[in-house]
């Protein structure tokens, strides 16, 4: 009785009933998908599921907190493959869940990623994006001579750009490099693929270096504005950009409003070819969580291949299970749906893996990137010393976290080299 | 003759002096004008926008009325949640409030009144509780607030949000006190009243407009906190935790209206302070 009544009054507060899973997840966090997530993903799930999205930070510490004081309230975790690292020591072992997925098992490069390089499964790879291009048709008339818009190359993307700027009088191409933008990925799984084929390895070497002149040129004619957007829909959709490039789920509003306004096409293509990086998201469980049977039950549910279909409306995020998908889908997945798959499957794609085996240097190994580019092409600062300096950064962040190379780096004994 | 030169002069004299005044007065109301309109004027866009519809928020050139599209708040208040965060955020500020001036009251008092060892460093001290972030705090916070189960409660919540309104409470009490004469508090003991009393009928009256400026700074810090909301709530999350981080990844027009459900209820919140505010700053009561 007065556990039940008299504390939550005290305490202002109301108690969980036992039997509802909570979902905390990093991702489907802007208020529309999160209305999506539980009015038309989670509302048929066998059970109770209380869908709670975060912002990263406060998703780490309470993690952390609750692993740390031996009591956890979480059920079902929904993170990016490159947040789990820093959660991992927290996770349950779930190797058993992913023999009870045969939809998301079959799909062996992505339940690999899912052991975050140890012996066990850690999560359950959910779903996945990836980042592609997107344009106002009114930039179409400007395009260089000859060039094809899905096959586009960056010296093409480069004259592209100088017409807007010359015909509007203002820059017109956009890059997420705000604060939350996702910038680092741009550099990471697109730019530094395509021209130098290498991630990590040719960090500095004679492509590397051209590669930065020719981006610092480039900038010349991109928006200065871009050192503030974050989600490319919104320069987008209010017309101060008209190309731009960045997370499918980052775009997808401009495709929805007014999908007769929008293209959307693959990243463009360098010497070494067509650099491109999925997004994976995952779910893991928490070590102690409450309910146990409960949260494999949520996995299981989420990994069918219809409700991925329905997360996949929600979010933006494409399933991970082999799915057909059907002809209602709403317009941003129609739009960016033919131009990601031209992308993975262009002559010359280049697919770049995310970092793995990284663990908690991840955000240091985006960092370094985010200051390269920052010194280079934002400060005009000088590129053999900015990239020297950078590259004893980059070694740094390998060898404390003793990971090899992944693609397009070609494979090593140990760890990664920078040369 | 002379009287009449005389009567001119000082005619010219008060004609001068009015001119004077009129230009005074011209300044004040323009710079009034000019600070009244720098905190209406991005409350007027707000509310513009969070009225309209999506197409306009997004178009150019901007509306400066209102269409009256229900559409994006009607979304807000349909959204799961909603009400039972505003209500949570409401109870963690008035807890905050209460805990804040309960504590902090009696210390300014003390500061003002008492003299004692280590009196200045308890005055730089109390702002110590600012000086680190709450990222930090965070999660030693959690994990003994899951060890002793004030953990997911508002109550644990307005403990936090109280020690970081605290400074400002004892601080700004304290000066408050300061500035009431301690003469009429002598009066008082004099005529027959006891401390306590003296301090309830003579210092209380003249303190109020103080104590609910800091009261109302209590409750904005509550209000407004994010990180450690979120980080020691899961199923009382108030408003600021709830909507906050999912409003900045969201279409403009979402974040327009959540904007406007974010600040309505501070501002009806200091509207219905605001006699206590404005005796503080000389104005009469209204």
């Amino acid at each position: 009785m007065i556990k039940k009544i008299i504390l939550p009054i005290l305490l202002g507060s109301s108690i969980a009933s036992a039997s509802e899973v909570v979902f905390y997840s990093t991702q489907a966090n802007p208020l529309k998908e999160a209305d999506a997530m539980r009015n038309d993903v989670l509302i048929n799930f066998d059970g109770e599921v209380k869908f709670l999205p975060q912002e990263a930070g406060p998703f780490f510490s309470r993690i952390e907190a609750e692993s740390r004081a031996g009591s956890v309230t979480l059920g079902v975790l929904g993170a990016l493959h490159g947040q789990f690292p820093q959660i991992q020591d927290s996770l349950d072992s779930i190797d058993d869940v992913l023999g009870s997925v045969p939809e998301i098992k079959s799909n062996k490069t992505m339940s690999e990623l899912g052991k975050l390089g140890s012996q066990n499964q850690k999560y359950i790879p959910w779903m996945q994006a990836t980042y592609i291009m997107a344009a106002n048709k009114k930039a179409l008339p400007y395009l260089p001579a000859g060039a094809d818009v899905n096959a586009l190359t960056y010296d093409e993307l480069a004259v592209w750009a100088a017409n807007l700027k010359e015909a509007t009088g203002d820059a017109k191409l956009g890059f997420p490099a705000g604060e939350k933008g996702l910038m680092h990925r741009f550099l990471q799984g697109y730019l530094y693929p395509s021209f130098t084929h290498s991630v990590v390895t040719d960090f500095r070497g004679d492509d590397a270096k051209a590669m930065w002149a020719w981006f610092r040129d480039l900038w010349q004619d991109v928006n200065p504005r871009s050192t503030a957007y974050s989600l490319m829909q919104e320069p987008l959709l209010t017309e101060e950009v008209w190309v731009a490039f960045d997370h499918t789920a980052r775009l997808k509003d401009a495709f929805d409003q007014r999908p007769d306004d929008f293209i959307a096409f693959p990243a463009p293509s360098a010497k070494a070819g067509r650099g491109f990086m999925p997004v994976i998201a995952g779910l893991a469980i928490p070590a102690g969580t409450p309910d146990r049977a409960a949260s494999v039950e949520l996995i299981k549910y989420l990994s069918q291949p219809e409700v991925q279909v329905k997360t996949l409306k929600a979010t933006g995020f494409y399933p991970i299970a082999n799915v057909e998908l059907p002809a209602d889908l709403p317009a941003n997945v129609r739009i960016a749906g033919k131009a990601i798959s031209m992308q993975a499957n262009a002559a010359d794609a280049l697919p770049s893996m995310l970092p793995v085996g990284l663990g908690d240097m991840s955000g240091q190994f985006s960092k370094a990137y985010k200051d390269t580019f920052q010194q280079i092409v934002l400060r005009n600062a000088d590129i053999d010393q900015i990239l020297d300096r950078q590259a004893m950064v980059l070694k740094t962040i390998m060898v404390s976290a003793n990971a090899p190379c992944w693609a397009p780096d070609k494979p090593s004994d140990g760890v990664c080299p920078v040369n | 003759m002379s009287n009449l030169n005389q009567d001119v002069s000082l005619e010219q004299e008060i004609q001068a002096a009015d001119n004077k005044n009129k230009v005074w007065k011209w300044l004040f109301i323009s710079s009034a004008a000019f600070m009244i309109s720098w905190i209406l004027f991005p409350i007027y866009l707000l509310i513009v926008s969070a009225l309209s519809s999506a197409e306009v928020v997004n178009g150019w050139p901007k509306a400066f009325v209102p269409e009256f599209d229900m559409e994006t708040l009607q979304f807000f208040m349909n959204y799961y949640g909603v009400l039972g965060a505003l209500k949570n955020s409401l109870i963690a500020a008035v807890f905050t409030m209460v805990i804040s001036i309960g504590l902090g009251t009696p210390a300014g008092y003390a500061l003002a009144r008492f003299e004692f060892r280590g009196k200045e460093t308890f005055r730089m001290m109390i702002l110590l509780t600012r000086a680190f972030p709450m990222p930090l705090l965070a999660l030693p916070l959690a994990v003994i607030f899951i060890n002793v189960g004030l953990d997911d409660t508002l109550f644990g919540l307005s403990l936090v949000h109280a020690a970081l309104a605290l400074p400002f409470a004892v601080l700004i009490t304290s000066s408050l006190f300061l500035g009431i004469p301690v003469e009429l508090e002598e009066a008082a003991w004099v005529l027959g009243c006891n401390r306590w009393q003296a301090f309830m009928k003579v210092v209380m009256p003249l303190a109020l407009p103080g104590l609910t400026a800091s009261a109302v700074f209590a409750f904005v810090i509550s209000w407004n906190e994010v990180f450690a909301a979120a980080v020691l709530t899961i199923n009382n999350q108030t408003l600021t935790a709830f909507l906050v981080q999912s409003l900045s990844s969201s279409p403009a027009e979402v974040k327009f209206a959540g904007g406007l459900i974010l600040i309505m209820p501070a501002i009806l919140f200091l509207f219905v302070v605001r006699k206590y505010l404005f005796s503080m700053w000389g104005i009469a009561n209204r």
